[in-house]
């Protein structure tokens, strides 16, 4: 009896974990769709200029996403209504995405031009979209 | 006098101008196919006159290098065709078209494009319907673009029986449509798009081949044929049959054995009596052939007087009379008067 419960377990367990991963793609579709909620809520006039990485290479993936990831920090919402959502989404998108693959970047973040916060948003849509792309070559579940 | 000639040079100019943009092309549009091959094109044969030529670069990377396959038409080129191994995608792309014509040199405005956000998948193949439970039709297809999951697509289609088409959007490869009537002949058609999280476009694919579903009975088709067919109906039949009834008629008319089953003949044995009714006047015993004095012997010779008798009506008395009720008398007695006629 007690044998068979641990086994249900186990099993019940490994199912939850095979459907609880989610691939990359569809971590990088939430991401994208995340970045447009923060593009609505997000204050566009009188604010800091933000260093935004255009196209890199793909040996700059990290550096780039790292850019992104400490720009968003910078960013603010356009009134306090929109304070929860705002909060939210910049939460979401501050958790690690890429891992470092310790590549050596020949551009740092400084370097890249400064541009407005909903540049700076278009750019990560973009760098969203080459990932999706770029990773979803097995099937992508849960449309 | 100044005043007019100053108000007259940027009207000039303005001309000028405009003069000099009819005669340029507009720009280049290019296009990738299906992530298989690009074409960037500048305009038509009809417009163009000079051999312009295509030069190209990405953006901090290669360095500037002419198309390797030219697009003619009419002996002028046209645009340029880029091989797979060309495309770099979420890299800026320039291009710069240029050629001299008569010592002077036309140039097409450069652009710098992205080129994930000009794909245009090819058309869906393969639909197919399947019948589920209940009423219920699944349409599947398949795309020859290679990242299925970098498409969303949309769904057109409609009845025989409705006068517009109904578009849907769909994010997968599958497309449930709930409530099928039977009665009905559908036509279903999709085409595909790169969604938004691999590219801005908004450049759709072809449509696809149709697929058909439903009772061909009611399709227009089949209304076609079925006018056909009243048609044969209403017109062969009826010359058929008339045909046929004159063939009969002939045949009657002229087959004496087919003609006697419809007329029999009714024997008139009139004629074998010519001679009674007409030589010998009605005179059965002449005809016969009895014998003069038989005939003669049938006459009588002696003649009978004939004796009319009649009764007349009852009369009753008016006066008792002296007569015995027993005896009658001559002339009234009873009720009956007796009259005597002699011959």
């Amino acid at each position: 009896m007690e044998r068979m419960i641990i086994f249900c377990m186990l099993f019940f367990c490994s199912s939850m974990v095979l459907t609880a991963a989610p691939p990359k793609a569809m971590k990088y579709k939430q991401l994208a769709k995340t970045i447009d909620h923060l593009k609505d809520v997000v204050k566009d006039k009188d604010v800091e200029l933000l260093h935004t990485p255009e196209n890199p290479e793909d040996g700059c993936l990290f550096t780039a996403m790292t850019c992104f990831q400490d720009g968003i920090l910078k960013l603010q919402p356009k009134n306090s209504q929109v304070n929860v959502t705002f909060t939210k989404t910049v939460k979401i998108l501050r958790r690690p995405i890429l891992p470092d693959s310790g590549e050596h970047c020949e551009s740092s973040c400084q370097s890249y031009e400064r541009k407005k916060p909903q540049e700076f948003l278009n750019s990560f849509s973009k760098l969203m979209q080459k990932l999706f792309k770029n990773c979803g070559y097995t099937r992508a579940e849960g449309y | 006098m100044a005043v007019p000639g100053a108000s007259l040079v940027p009207i000039l100019l303005g001309l000028g101008i405009s003069l000099a943009a009819a005669h340029s092309p507009a720009g280049v549009e290019c296009i990738v196919f299906n992530e298989e091959y690009m074409t960037c094109t500048w305009g038509s044969g009809q417009t163009l006159t000079a051999n312009y030529s295509l030069y190209y670069w990405y953006e901090n990377r290669s360095p500037v290098v002419e198309c390797q396959q030219y697009l003619w038409e009419h002996g002028v080129r046209i645009g340029c065709r880029f091989e797979q191994s060309e495309i770099i995608q979420f890299k800026p792309f320039h291009v710069h078209v240029n050629a001299s014509q008569d010592g002077r040199t036309l140039e097409i405005p450069s652009n710098c494009m992205e080129l994930q956000n000009l794909v245009k998948p090819g058309a869906p193949v393969n639909l197919t319907i399947r019948n589920m439970s209940s009423n219920q039709l699944q349409l599947t297809w398949s795309s020859p673009y290679p990242n299925a999951h970098c498409l969303e697509h949309v769904v057109k289609y409609k009845s025989n029986k409705d006068t517009s088409w109904m578009k849907q959007e769909v994010k997968g490869d599958i497309f449930s449509f709930p409530s099928v009537d039977y009665e009905k002949y559908y036509t279903f058609y999709v085409r595909s798009k790169i969604n938004n999280y691999c590219g801005s476009t908004q450049l759709w694919s072809e449509w696809s081949v149709p697929v058909f579903w439903g009772s061909n009975a009611t399709s227009k088709g089949m209304a076609e044929e079925q006018l056909q067919w009243f048609w044969i109906h209403t017109v062969l039949i009826p010359i058929a049959s008339c045909l046929l009834l004159l063939v009969l008629v002939v045949l009657l008319v002229r087959m004496e054995r087919v003609w006697v089953i419809i007329m029999p003949r009714i024997p008139n044995p009139s004629k074998n009596f010519d001679d009674l009714f007409i030589t010998h006047n009605g005179d059965f015993q002449e005809w016969v052939g009895v014998p003069k004095d038989v005939v003669e012997s049938f006459k009588s010779n002696y003649s009978e007087s004939i004796c009319h008798v009649s009764e007349l009506p009852y009369e009753p008395l008016q006066d008792n009379s002296t007569h015995p009720p027993g005896l009658p008398g001559p002339q009234e007695h009873g009720p009956y008067k007796n009259s005597y006629v002699g011959a």
